[in-house]
């Protein structure tokens, strides 16, 4: 499939991974529905977009609420007749231990709120998976080819401190061997899914977090820096043109490491 | 092109080339893009229809459902926001324009 000319929806399109992966869309000539939680980060990028020459709409909207998704949906389609490409790139965090200990006791001091489960997997699991069954709905009605992108990350190996987001994660990274073994039993071929695992990238989540930690993180990566939000994005367009890139998830970490060297 | 006044927002379409941008108010006077590189080839007449159908559905007129299940409340940045019961027989779900639903009311 060709960018030029495609269709594209993005979830998180207002800043970070979707922001790039929005403009590298839109830099390769597809039109693309930003949606995001933030209406002024909608109107930054649509604006930018607009002044690279390129075609988008802006839709706020809440990956959560089903009634969202089907209006995103729509409105992407209202605006440019069709749909050919879905990336769900919203996402949170809300990091913490499930059980945190008083050094005094020994006994248990804090659980993990069930607030801080349900938020990121309401919005890294069910928003991805509401995206994804919305979008190859219109795709198949439509007729049109298309792509699912969910975006997972490579802590779907299992993260301390992110039970919640990497629970979410390692589903999302399943989803496209369940969703094209589902369209080859119901004779679905016009769409294909491709999830994406990105390792540490720049987005301004991570270059604003403390130096020293952010240091020691990148002592574990073999590219010896963050991975920049534009090459997800590169990453995604030449799944967007291999065809037979397929039912399958891709790390892009820059080569991050467990310490001592092995590779995660 | 006329502007669009819709759910107390004020639209404009304007043309760019063979396609159409379309802007909205903000608060204090300055505009933002809703859309650009829409509707290609198609008139101002048609143009227009087609930008306030967007408009409709880019910026639904309602009250915000969110939940609704009232036990599982979403957090939008560290605002809790509890949904409305929607079984509850106080509740009124408003679809309307709000320029014109007061009288419908």
């Amino acid at each position: 499939m060709e960018i030029k000319g495609s269709v594209a929806l993005v979830t998180g399109g207002g800043n970070g991974i979707g922001e790039a992966v929005v403009k590298y869309f839109a830099g390769h000539g597809a039109k693309v529905a930003v949606v995001d939680m933030v209406q002024k980060n909608i109107d930054r990028v649509v604006k930018d977009v607009q002044e690279m020459g390129g075609e988008a709409v802006g839709i706020q909207a809440n990956v959560t609420i089903e009634a969202d998704t089907a209006r995103f949906i729509k409105g992407t389609i209202e605006a440019f007749g069709k749909l050919n490409i879905a990336v769900s790139s919203a996402g949170i965090i809300r990091d913490g231990t499930m059980l945190s200990l008083d050094k005094e006791t020994g006994k248990v001091s804090k659980k993990l709120g069930f607030d801080k489960w349900q938020a990121v997997i309401d919005t890294n699991l069910s928003g991805t998976f509401l995206t994804m069954r919305d979008a190859a709905e219109a795709m198949v009605n439509g007729g049109w080819p298309g792509l699912l992108v969910p975006i997972s990350s490579v802590n779907k190996c299992g993260q301390v401190g992110q039970i919640n987001y990497s629970s979410a994660k390692v589903a999302d990274a399943l989803m496209p061997k369940i969703i094209i073994g589902e369209f080859l039993m119901r004779g679905i071929r016009n769409i294909r899914c491709v999830a994406i695992a990105p390792g540490y990238t720049a987005t301004p989540m991570l270059t604003g977090m403390n130096q020293d930690a952010l240091k020691a993180i990148l002592e574990d990566v073999h590219l010896g820096r963050l991975v920049a939000p534009e090459e997800i994005a590169s990453m995604i367009g030449y799944c967007v043109e291999n065809e037979a890139l397929n039912a399958t998830t891709i790390e892009i970490t820059g080569g991050l490491c467990y310490p001592k060297g092995i590779a995660k | 092109m006329e502007s669009i006044r819709y759910n107390d927002m004020e639209f404009s379409v304007e043309k760019d080339g063979d396609r159409w941008t379309l802007t909205y108010g903000l608060p204090g006077g300055s505009k933002a893009v809703a859309g650009a590189g829409l509707f290609a080839g198609l008139s101002e007449s048609e143009a227009r229809t087609r930008a306030l159908a967007l408009v409709k559905t880019i910026f639904p007129v309602g009250v915000r459902s969110v939940g609704p299940d009232v036990m599982h409340p979403n957090m939008i940045g560290d605002l809790k926001i509890v949904g409305p019961d929607v079984a509850h027989p106080n509740f009124v779900y408003w679809n309307k324009d709000s320029v014109s639903s007061p009288k419908d009311l």
